[in-house]
């Protein structure tokens, strides 16, 4: 037995108090002076007696009285052994990792038999839960006494893709610790990968009645992976692609790795590269000799090491003829196409062909042959034309509209039907002009463009935005780049013209890059990552969009959606590595390669004090230690049995007093 | 609400002995004067068939006129009566077990009694004794009596221990007419003893009343532990118990009371037990009530 507060028993020092008042107190009897003894009797050595007794009885009661209130204070508690599992109506939480590092070695086999052999040490006295984690937390069992029925969730856990994220595994602790009401004895079975921390300690919070023992089933092990691969999505010229790959050592020695790139299964390109002491290396890789169409593409390494799964990076790269881009323009106005051809047309991987029509003929062209449409500074189109382009971006299109003096003698902006409220001018002379002020950064269209720098504009249109979206203005708050999106595609108006007269950008630096990024995100492959990691989302329609079905075939070649979801979902989870094939509602095919987060690659598992802290363990003490399924010491305090004790010889003593004091109180 | 009884704590917390025994008396007689047939002296009693050897001068002639008829005229004194109250001073009245002790109650009683009396224009006398006769005042009605009554009354302090034999037999000697003597003390003696000491006064047609003062711890004393108690007079002292204090003392308390009252009674004395924690003026009613009562 022990003390939780030991400097209370000081208070056995009052145990005096009584003893002085009944032993040595009562003693002291000043004689009383009284008129007459005249009827008064000495009496008698009896009922002196009786009266001791008596006043020993109450002394007692107060003696343990005062011992009582000074041991219920000291909090004392003793020190059992308990089986694991086993608690005063706690839940047993069993929680095995089944991320993608799982897969390594035996580490899973071997955080199932740990949890089979805490199942076999528990008393099925209270219940049990079975907990699998990746990015997720999920229930493989109810709450549950049934041994079977946990072992068999237990043996049915299999290694996945995903990546283990301890901050989820908390929040769900957390939130099965307010919904069960039950003290959580929480046994996490995982490799305890450093990468599974959240950014903040404070995320791992556990409630205050929630213990947790952490079973570590793996071990630094040295891992090569690639780490990530760099391609663009749309091949154009296979002599014009750049594919980087690198390569990373996780706890490895400086080695030499040969880096293939294999494109339907087919290697076409081999490279050896030499990885520094834990660290990365890059490869380049600058032909893909691929056919037209979609094709599946990896990266692989010969790693040589215990996880061989994240020895490739998938990708899927299409091979196809430039994009065709139709320019309508003014007959007579060819210099705002001359700038943007030539910048459209100078991007490295040649992605692009612009067709140039003049307003008056473009009335035959089909504007959804194109991948998107730019309206460089016309006064009118032709109405079959203008029906066309609406209708085309209604169902995914793009169009690119710039306002020029032309333009504006309409008084509207073509497809939006926005007003051109007035036109803002500023004089060449004297270095008046305008540049650009507040802008949004991280859209396409400014993106590495160094915010338009020593761009000048002299003139600019001042369109009422109405509710297309403002993504940058000019100094002095005329909108100069507009978005809105129209059905299922999207309208970008630019209310100045291309053509260095309006403004200078087209002499500029940042006009290239405008130019292209604009183009791609115009037409839909603005990203040149080609990467999905599981887990992580793929977009496969717009919120609000017409529910045409679409198709989605999963790694296996199986329909990865019911027809119900096919025709509604608005996103899909990627659970497996491979690649995903999606047939668009508007008819798009596209393939989708899916690879496991390569933070699960990273081996090295936490340092073992910040594991300690996590468990709430005292430093230096080995989580090792406290893990085994070894009984382990539970503190029982028993101040409230001293306190209900107390209670007791409280009431005895005031029964005793209250008879002993009731003379008095009757003659008083 | 009003106090209805004049507290004697109040009455102690006043000065001057005239000045209670006058709020206590004038109170008394205010709140009785509707009847009137309260009093020593000089009340109208009844009238009585004229009988041979009477007077004839207490025969109310005008009934005789009226019905040929002769009818004494009798009244309950016929003349200035004399009161003495004969003050106990020992010791023992000096026991308190609250703001007022005993000696300031008999005070208190024995200037009121005089006060009333005084009232009345009968004569007054005080006897203040203890073992002996320690101050005497002889009964009469002239003017200042009552200064000189209340000052004998005042400088009355507990002196020694009480001995009714001697200064009783002094008394016998001092009250040569008759009158009204009224004893006020704490009678610590055997019953036997007070009524034998206290009988003779009456022999010589003298209205003797007992004015037993006690304190209300004197009847049932409140002992939380066994104490040792010290008898004021004697000295002697002597370990009592609670239960005894408090089951056997006041029966014997009682017993005392009782044979005081019964032997009294007997012997044709009047006897009125004034315990000290009762309001002043209430005593003074009952006592009254009950000397009417016999009278």
């Amino acid at each position: 037995m022990g003390f939780l507060s030991p400097w209370f028993l000081a208070g056995f020092a009052a145990v005096g108090i009584p003893l002085w008042v009944h032993l040595l107190r009562r003693h002291r009897s000043e004689p009383l002076q009284f008129s007459s003894l005249m009827f008064f009797e000495q009496r008698t050595q009896s009922s002196i007696k009786h009266r001791r007794l008596r006043y020993l009885l109450l002394m007692a009661a107060r003696i343990a009285v005062v011992v009582l209130l000074t041991l219920a204070f000291a909090s004392p508690f003793v020190t059992r052994s308990v089986p694991p599992g086993e608690g005063t109506g706690s839940l047993l939480v069993m929680v095995l990792d089944r991320s993608f590092s799982m897969r390594e070695g035996n580490r899973l086999a071997a955080a199932k038999t740990e949890a089979a052999s805490l199942l076999n040490s528990w008393r099925p006295a209270s219940y049990g839960q079975v907990l699998a984690l990746d990015s997720q937390v999920h229930l493989l069992t109810q709450r549950t006494n049934s041994v079977d029925e946990l072992r068999a969730a237990i043996n049915s856990v299999e290694a996945g893709d995903g990546r283990s994220s301890f901050g989820e595994l908390a929040r769900a602790l957390r939130s099965l610790s307010e919904s069960e009401k039950l003290p959580l004895e929480v046994h996490l079975f995982s490799d305890m990968q450093r990468t599974s921390m959240p950014s903040g300690f404070a995320d791992l919070a556990l409630s205050s009645d929630t213990r947790l023992v952490l079973h570590n089933v793996g071990s630094e092990k040295p891992n090569w992976a690639v780490e990530s691969v760099t391609a663009p999505r749309v091949v154009n010229d296979p002599k014009k692609v750049r594919i980087l790959a690198t390569v990373a050592g996780y706890a490895t020695p400086a080695a030499s790795r040969n880096v293939s790139l294999v494109v339907n299964g087919k290697t076409v390109s081999t490279k050896t590269v030499d990885v520094p002491e834990n660290g990365r290396a890059t490869v380049e890789f600058l032909t893909l000799d691929a056919p037209h169409g979609w094709n599946r593409a990896e990266v692989r390494i010969d790693s040589a090491d215990t996880l061989p799964a994240d020895d490739s990076f998938l990708f899927a790269v299409e091979r196809s003829d430039p994009r065709r881009v139709l320019f309508v323009h003014e007959g007579r106005q060819r210099r705002g196409l001359l700038y943007y051809k030539a910048a459209l047309e100078s991007t490295a991987d040649g992605a692009f062909q612009v067709e140039a029509v003049s307003a008056d003929s473009v009335a035959n062209v089909a504007p959804e042959k194109f991948a998107f449409t730019v309206i460089s500074d016309v006064a009118s189109l032709p109405p079959s034309f203008e029906r066309a382009l609406v209708q085309s971006i209604k169902s995914g299109g793009s169009a690119m509209i710039a306002i020029g003096p032309a333009a504006a003698a309409r008084a509207m902006v073509p497809i939006l039907e926005s007003k051109i409220a007035q036109s803002k001018y500023a004089a060449r002379s004297g270095e008046r002009f305008l540049a650009l002020g507040k802008a949004d950064e991280a859209h396409p269209a400014l993106q590495r463009t160094n915010r338009w720098e020593n761009v000048k504009f002299y003139q600019a249109f001042d369109v009422d935005p109405g509710d297309a979206r403002v993504v940058a203005r000019l100094t002095d708050q005329t909108p100069i780049l507009l978005e809105k999106r129209v059905g299922q595609g999207r309208v970008v108006v630019f209310t100045s013209t291309f053509d260095n007269i309006s403004n200078d950008f087209p002499l500029r630096p940042a006009f290239v890059p405008f130019v292209e990024r604009l183009a791609r995100y115009l037409s839909g492959f603005e990203e040149n990552s080609v990467g999905y990691a599981v887990g992580s989302y793929l977009e496969l329609r717009r919120e609000g969009s017409a529910s045409r079905a679409l198709e989605v075939l999963g790694p296996d070649g199986k329909r990865a959606l019911s027809l119900s979801e096919a025709a509604t979902t608005q996103n899909l989870q990627l659970t497996r590595p491979g690649y995903y094939e999606v047939r668009r509602e508007n008819g798009r095919h596209e393939l989708v390669a899916v690879n496991p987060d390569r933070r699960e690659s990273d081996l090295r598992t936490i340092p073992e004090e910040t594991l300690n802290l996590w468990q709430g363990a005292p430093q230096g003490e080995s989580a090792a230690a406290a893990t085994p399924n070894e009984p382990r010491e539970e503190r029982h305090n028993l101040a409230w049995y001293f306190l209900l004790a107390l209670l007791a010889a409280s009431v005895v003593e005031s029964l005793i007093a209250s008879r002993y004091l009731s003379t008095s109180k009757e003659t008083a | 609400m009003e106090q209805r009884f004049l507290n004697p704590s109040v009455l102690a917390a006043i000065s001057g002995l005239e000045l209670v025994a006058k709020t206590v008396v004038d109170g008394f007689i205010s709140g009785l004067h509707r009847s009137p047939d309260f009093g020593f002296s000089q009340e109208f009693a009844e009238y009585r068939a004229y009988a041979p050897g009477d007077d004839l001068r207490h025969v109310d002639w005008n009934v005789f006129a009226r019905t040929e008829r002769a009818y004494l005229k009798r009244y309950r004194g016929e003349t200035n009566t004399l009161v003495t109250v004969l003050l106990d001073a020992s010791k023992s009245m000096a026991f308190s077990s609250h703001s007022v002790p005993k000696i300031d109650y008999a005070r208190y009683i024995a200037a009121s009694l005089t006060y009333l009396a005084h009232h009345q224009r009968d004569a007054i006398g005080v006897v203040v004794f203890d073992d002996e006769v320690r101050d005497y005042v002889p009964p009469s009605g002239r003017q200042g009596q009552m200064a000189r009554i209340l000052h004998a009354i005042e400088r009355a302090e507990p002196g020694t221990r009480t001995d009714f034999a001697k200064p009783f037999v002094l008394c016998q000697d001092l009250l040569r007419r008759r009158g009204i003597v009224v004893v006020v003390s704490d009678f610590w003696e055997s019953p036997e003893t007070v009524i034998r000491t206290t009988e003779p006064l009456r022999f010589r047609g003298n209205e003797l009343v007992l004015l037993h003062v006690l304190d209300p711890e004197e009847i049932r004393p409140s002992l939380r532990e066994p104490r040792i108690l010290l008898d004021m007079e004697t000295g002697d002292s002597l370990q009592v118990t609670p239960e005894y204090a408090r089951h056997e003392y006041p029966a014997r308390m009682e017993a005392h009371i009782a044979g005081l009252r019964s032997k009294a009674q007997a012997a044709g004395i009047g006897y009125f037990l004034a315990v000290t924690n009762r309001a002043l003026d209430e005593c003074l009613r009952e006592y009254l009530s009950i000397r009417q009562g016999r009278m």
